[in-house]
This record gives C-alpha cells, sequence and structure tokens, in this order.
C-alpha cells in the first residue's frame, strides 16, 4: 500500500487524539457521574503499559504472535483492573482531596517503580522489543492499521460510556456522585460501587496504555509523565465532565489543535520542538482549563440533562 | 388507627443499653426498647431528646458509643435475629429496614422518575455489565411509581424536584418503593402542604395494615394522637415515659413541661 501521502506525524497526532479520548472517557465516568477526581489516570495507563511490555519481552513464552500479543496485553488490563481495586479501595472513602493525593501519589510511586525497576524495565534507559502482532508491509501501514484498530476499541469505550448513561448502573454513579449517604439508606453499596467503576476504568485505561506502549515500541518512564492525566483532565472538563462526548469534544479541541494543526500545519521552527513546544502545550491547556471554569463552569457541551434523557427514553 | 390486634407477623427492633454522646454530651442512653410492638408508634419529646439520634442509630448512619440494636424479622420470640449495630448502613434496606430523613436530602442531578426508579431497581441490574437492564427495571417499577405520582400530584415527575417539599415527598416515596419491613419516618409532614400530608398518613396506614411496623417522629402532635397506636416519650436521651396516645395526653403536666402548653 503506498502511502507516501500520508504525514507519520499526522497518525501519531491522531493516535494521540484517539487514545487521550478513551482515557477521558473513562474519566468521565469518575468525575462526570460519580464525581471521583482520579487524579493518576498515567498511573493506571502505566501498570498497562508495562505489565504487557515486561510480559512480552521478558517472559519466554511457548506461542508466539498473535497470542503471545493477545494474552500480554489481556493480562496488562487485568493488572491495571487490579490495581484499580487496590486504589479504590484505599481511596473509596476518601474526601476529595484524600482521592486527589491518593491516585497522584500512585501515578507517581508507578513512574517512580518504572524508573528503578531496571531489570524488569530498563529503568531510565527504557525497554525495547515490543512489536506489532502483524506485519502488512511498511511501518506506516502498520501503524495506521494499529491506528484504527485502537479508534476501534475507544469506540467501543464510547459506546459503553453511552450506553451506562442509559442504565440503571449509570443512575446509580450518578446517585453516588450526587449523595453518597442518601444512596447508602436506599440499601446501595456505595463503596463497592466506587470500588468496581475503578476495577472497570482502570482496567480500560491499562488496555490504552498497553496499546499506546505498542504503537511506542520502547518504554520510557517518561510515557508516563504528568501531562498524560492532565490533557484527559483538561479534555474532560473543558468539553464538559458530565456529558457522553465530553471528552472526545475537549480532545479535539485541545489534544487536536495542539498536536495536529500546530504540529503540523503551523510554521514553527524546528528547534522548538524538543523543548518549548511541550511546554508551550502545557501552558496553552492550562490556560483553557482556567478560562473554560470561568466562563463555562459545566464545559462547552455543558451539563448533564438526565430530564431530556428520560424523557427521550421513557416519555413525558 | 390501625388494628394493633392484628395477626400479622410484625418485625420487632429491640435497642439494649445504646449509648451515643457527642463531644461527651449523652444524646441517646436507653436501657431497654423494643420498636414494632403495635403497627404504628411515634416517638415524641423536645428539640434535643435524641429522637433523631436514635434514628439514626438504627440505621447505623450514626454509630453507637455502645450497646446492640437488633432486628427481629418475625417478631421477639421467632429467633433469627439481625444484629444491625453490626451492619453497614447500606445493608438495613436489604433486611427492609428503612427510614426517610428530616432534614430535606436529595440527587441533585437525578429527575424525579431516576430517583425513583433507583430505589425501585434491584442490585443485580445496577453492575456495570448491566448496561441493557433499564427497559427491564422500567417494565417492573413504572406501574408503581406511576401510581405514586398520580396519586401525590406529581405532574411533571421527568424534571428535578424543585420544591422543599416536592424533596421531602420524594424522600418518602423512596422509602415506600423500597418496599420496607419496618419503616422509621422522621418527621415526614414536615414542610408538606396540608392535602399531602393527608395523603402521606393514609398511604402509612395503608402499609402498617399490610404488615410493616411503623415508627414515627413527629412534631405535629395531631398527626400521633390520630395515627398513632402508641407513643414513646422522650426527653434528654431516654424514653420516659410509654403508653396509647391516650394515656401519654393524661400526663399533661409532663408533656406540657417539655412542648409547652396547648400539645395536649
Amino acid at each position: 500500500m503506498n502511502l507516501d501521502w500520508l504525514d507519520a506525524f499526522l497518525i501519531y497526532g491522531f493516535f494521540t487524539i484517539v487514545v487521550v479520548s478513551g482515557l477521558g472517557l473513562l474519566l468521565h465516568l469518575q468525575l462526570g457521574l460519580a464525581r471521583i477526581a482520579n487524579f493518576g489516570v498515567v498511573g493506571f495507563f502505566g501498570i498497562g503499559m508495562y505489565s504487557f511490555g515486561v510480559l512480552y519481552v521478558k517472559v519466554d513464552w511457548p506461542f508466539g504472535d498473535p497470542w503471545q500479543f493477545l494474552v500480554c496485553i489481556a493480562a496488562g488490563t487485568l493488572a491495571a483492573g487490579l490495581s484499580g481495586v487496590v486504589v479504590g479501595w484505599l481511596v473509596g472513602d476518601l474526601n476529595e482531596d484524600g482521592v486527589l493525593v491518593g491516585t497522584l501519589g500512585f501515578a507517581t510511586a508507578v513512574f517512580i517503580l518504572a524508573t528503578t525497576e531496571k531489570e524488569l524495565t530498563g529503568g531510565a534507559q527504557g525497554m525495547g522489543g515490543l512489536q506489532f502482532p502483524y506485519d502488512v508491509g511498511g511501518v506506516k501501514a502498520n501503524e495506521l492499521l494499529w491506528l484504527v484498530i485502537t479508534a476501534a476499541v475507544v469506540g467501543g469505550i464510547v459506546f459503553y460510556v453511552w450506553r451506562v448513561h442509559r442504565s440503571p448502573y449509570g443512575r446509580l454513579l450518578v446517585a453516588v456522585g450526587s449523595n453518597e449517604p442518601l444512596a447508602r439508606s436506599l440499601g446501595k453499596p456505595t463503596f463497592r460501587t466506587k470500588l468496581w467503576l475503578f476495577a472497570v476504568t482502570s482496567a480500560g485505561m491499562g488496555l490504552l496504555g498497553a496499546m499506546y506502549g505498542v504503537m511506542e515500541r520502547f518504554l520510557r518512564p517518561t510515557n508516563l509523565g504528568v501531562d498524560i492525566t492532565l490533557a484527559a483532565m483538561v479534555a474532560l472538563v473543558l468539553g464538559g465532565s458530565a456529558r457522553v462526548w465530553g471528552a472526545v469534544v475537549g480532545v479535539v479541541l485541545t489534544v487536536g489543535f495542539f498536536d495536529i494543526i500546530v504540529q503540523n500545519y503551523l510554521p514553527v521552527p524546528v528547534e522548538w520542538y524538543s523543548q518549548a513546544l511541550p511546554v508551550m502545550r502545557e501552558a496553552l491547556f492550562g490556560a483553557a482549563l482556567i478560562l473554560v471554569l470561568m466562563f463555562r463552569p459545566f464545559g462547552i457541551l455543558g451539563d448533564m440533562r438526565r430530564d431530556k434523557l428520560m424523557r427521550s427514553l421513557h416519555g413525558d | 388507627m390501625t388494628d394493633p390486634t392484628a395477626t400479622l407477623t410484625r418485625p420487632v427492633i429491640v435497642v439494649q443499653n445504646a449509648v451515643k454522646s457527642f463531644s461527651g454530651r449523652v444524646v441517646v442512653d436507653i436501657a431497654e426498647l423494643t420498636l414494632g410492638d403495635v403497627p404504628i408508634e411515634g416517638l415524641i419529646g423536645p428539640n434535643g431528646a435524641g429522637k433523631t439520634t436514635l434514628m439514626r442509630m438504627v440505621m447505623h448512619s450514626t454509630g453507637l458509643d455502645r450497646g446492640t440494636i437488633t432486628l427481629w424479622p418475625h417478631g421477639a420470640v421467632a429467633g433469627g435475629g439481625v444484629v444491625l449495630s453490626n451492619l453497614p448502613s447500606h445493608r438495613m434496606a436489604g433486611h427492609g429496614v428503612v427510614k426517610s430523613n428530616q432534614v430535606i436530602m436529595d440527587f441533585d442531578k437525578l429527575t424525579i422518575w431516576d430517583s425513583l426508579l433507583l430505589a425501585a431497581a434491584a442490585s443485580k441490574s445496577e453492575r456495570p455489565h448491566r448496561i441493557f437492564d433499564e427497559p427491564r427495571v422500567f417494565a417492573e417499577a413504572s406501574d408503581e411509581v406511576a401510581r405514586y405520582l398520580d396519586e401525590f400530584g406529581i405532574r411533571e415527575p421527568s424534571t428535578y424536584a424543585k420544591s422543599a417539599g416536592e424533596k421531602k415527598l420524594l424522600d418518602i416515596l423512596r422509602c415506600l418503593l423500597l418496599k420496607p419491613k419496618f419503616l422509621l419516618l422522621d418527621e415526614p409532614t414536615a414542610g408538606l402542604p396540608e392535602e399531602l400530608t393527608a395523603k402521606v398518613i393514609d398511604e402509612v396506614r395503608t402499609v402498617a395494615s399490610q404488615g410493616t411496623a411503623v415508627v414515627i417522629v413527629e412534631h405535629n402532635l395531631d398527626v400521633i394522637w390520630n395515627l398513632c397506636d402508641e407513643v414513646h416519650f422522650m426527653a434528654e436521651g431516654k424514653v420516659i415515659m410509654k403508653g396509647t396516645p391516650a394515656e401519654i395526653r393524661a400526663h399533661r403536666t409532663v408533656v406540657e413541661k417539655y412542648l409547652g402548653e396547648g400539645h395536649v
């Protein structure tokens, strides 16, 4: 397949949009519905990425790809889900500040482990040996196919989130976020609900981390910077944290604008790419967050509208 | 009043040596109290007597300093007691013990329909993978919810509860949808207009006649005198008097001392 027309940076830009959208959608279930401000998104992302990477590269499997790949990616997803249960158990009954510090601390711990456990992760030098579970002819074609597969996974996450809004489970999450003692008095096991929420969403974040690792092919602790959490958080709040499409709209406007428009189409001096652009990116995301909180606190799409949703589901 | 001699088996809640203090001040100190002997019991007393705290202790939304609270689902002598004071608060509804709230409690992001369906939904429908269960939950609960909406004149159930009265009513309706076996009502008529108060009282009578034990805390003593089969008078954390409404009212001096003149 001739893909000369396609810029490799463009594939990477769209891939980032897709992955951060997926993270933002999962964060939406936590923050938008259950009002749990998880600042450790990249921790779960990193657990998935490194669990997959270490298992794939370091373990001598009796079978090859695609089974080796699939088993390892499933294990990475599971490991992230289990870490979600542990973190959820630790922070589930804490207030907002406790959740913030606990999740941020977890992400920091994952970053430090990725750096210090050199035998497993290669430390700061990183770990190579990851590859796509297929070869359709050329790096660019493989990357494009991986982008499509990842987009399909994120499409699945969109569908799940969309359905959650229309299910008794979504109603329970909103209730837990709105008034937890009242939900408990109605017999709802709110702690267990949050634990399951952490398990499922963290597993999803881990799967996205593993998929991100495959695209990178070389895992470094610098992949686990706080910028990923911030991108997902800023995009979600910008788009509308309580709306299904909030994360996607927010990511397109932030990551899309910067990683595609600015980096590919604006005449930016070449020397800016390594140092100045990442800093400018964080500064612009931060400014966008401040502006949206000042002028449109519920985000571009606005607040949740259960009244409209209930009318559409069950009539007047 | 309901017929206290009705043969339905009602659950009983036994409070033993239950003490609760806040910042060193003893708010509840009850040696022995049995709730549920009659269909509808009233709990009255001055502000600060410990009525609401006692209700919250039964629900274990307020922990006990010491003592036990036990539910006997089939009456006091029937065995199979459940120590409520050892259970987390979310397990109470599963045992049929349900309480409405004194202060207004609502889910600000949920519509009226949402709020009532939440109460009616079984927990197996609320698991993360049950993303297609809404039609089933709606089909199972909608008739009963619609009956309440109609009976209590809620005209726009797809919107959010706005007034304090509407939120208070919603709180009671959620409790009824949980199919309580033991219903605790903490000032259910406070903030409700008169015609709704009458409807709530009718509904309480109905559930009591169907075998639910009801305990009601209420400052509107007309409600207590008309509705209850038995009344507990609380003061300073203790139940100081127990009897039929007529017997309590006969202790004019005690009641007036605590509640002020004109209440008997």
